[in-house]
């Protein structure tokens, strides 16, 4: 074992002298190290991968604060466990974002839950009166079928943002049908 | 996995060579060399109280500066451990300046206790909590804008910190130019308001501190 941090420390040091090959290798141990403590954290190996990248990306922009001089692992970890709780705080909020209001959910009791009784064709025309921004979004969501967060990809904005454009598109849409 | 093993790539390809951050105790003592110097200059410019002589033949007031001075040091430490991931993996020294500010708070005490009878108060309040916080504006920004080049974990921890870094080089501004020996005013216009300065730093951290 403390060979290997030795390894990893002699890794980094020839890293931050600009050996790629000794980085590389580096990067693969480090991603070795952290897949298991991400997957005792989250349920899907999805999240883990993508975490995973953003933990590598965090870990070479920070790169400069690490001397070579004390052990690599708590710094990686630190790095790891600080990108860890902002994925899960953003994760959370996101989640408590789109919960549902029970006085919501009471009103519409007496509805029909499973059939909405109104499709993205019967408001196109609604639809397209937004603006162009949201318009867009309603469009690939509802019609073409796209998550939030391949909208945002295609359309080069963040998944918050696209959601909050939504949301807000919603509410106009709500407003005007109801009228 | 494949875009981990693109990712390695891309990463190992951009790796150049990379000068190392400089030690958080060389980084400290630049900040703590530019806070003096930077006391010493206000002081220059705006002068020492005229009493400062007699004033400094009070132990209560000398305690009182030697904690100030205290909590600059200690929270230029904890600054500059704390832009550092993994805190340059001294915990416990990151975390001194809550010791310090409970030492300080006893001095306040004693010196409370001590003034009887009660020092007149003077006739300014807020001037005072102004004053301060316009001294401590430069070298805030300075800790802060430093701190931005390195990649805090901690980055809330670390603006309040660093405010309170520079507010203490304010507060000692302050105490060593104004005459004034009421350690109610003292207490009431140059201390409280270091509590609104560290929760503005949890904010100014969250924002200015994001990597």
């Amino acid at each position: 074992m403390a060979e290997q941090n030795d390894d990893l420390e002699a890794l980094m040091r020839l890293s931050l002298a600009g050996d790629q090959r000794a980085y590389a290798t580096l990067l693969r141990e480090t991603t070795r190290l952290l897949r298991p403590f991400l997957s005792r954290r989250l349920r899907f190996s999805n999240e883990v991968d993508d975490l995973l990248q953003e933990i590598l990306l965090s870990i070479h922009k920070a790169r400069h604060t690490y001397d070579g001089k004390r052990p690599y692992k708590p710094w990686a970890y630190a790095i790891a466990k600080f990108r860890l709780l902002d994925y899960l705080r953003a994760h959370y909020s996101d989640q408590l974002r789109h919960a549902v209001d029970f006085d919501d959910l009471e009103e519409n009791l007496h509805e029909p839950v499973t059939e909405t009784g109104m499709s993205y064709e019967s408001i196109s025309g609604e639809v397209q009166k937004l603006p162009e921004k949201q318009a867009l979004i309603l469009q690939m969501m509802h019609q073409e079928g796209y998550t939030a967060k391949e909208v945002a990809e295609k359309i080069g904005m963040n998944e918050s943002a696209v959601k909050v454009a939504a949301h807000r598109a919603y509410k106009v849409l709500r407003e005007r049908l109801e009228r | 996995m494949d875009n981990i093993e693109q990712l390695i790539d891309t990463l190992s390809k951009d790796a150049q060579a990379v000068k190392p951050a400089p030690h958080p105790f060389k980084l400290c003592l630049l900040w703590i060399a530019g806070g003096t110097v930077y006391l010493a200059a206000a002081l220059a410019l705006t002068g020492l109280r005229p009493d400062w002589a007699e004033s400094f033949r009070n132990p209560l007031f000398v305690a009182e500066i030697i904690m100030l001075l205290g909590l600059f040091i200690v929270t230029a430490l904890s600054a500059s451990l704390l832009a550092f991931p993994d805190l340059h993996q001294k915990q416990r020294i990151a975390y001194a300046p809550l010791g310090q500010a409970l030492l300080f708070l006893g001095v306040l005490i004693l010196a409370w206790r001590a003034d009887t009878p009660a020092a007149p108060l003077p006739e300014h309040s807020i001037e005072c909590t102004a004053s301060i916080l316009l001294t401590m504006l430069l070298p805030a920004v300075w800790t802060l804008y430093s701190m931005r080049k390195f990649a805090s974990t901690h980055s809330r921890v670390a603006g309040s910190v660093a405010l309170l870094s520079a507010f203490s080089v304010g507060a000692l501004w302050l105490r060593l130019h104004e005459v004034n020996d009421s350690i109610l005013h003292v207490v009431e216009w140059h201390y409280v308001p270091a509590f609104g300065i560290g929760v503005l730093g949890l904010w100014l951290g969250k924002v200015l501190l994001k990597w």
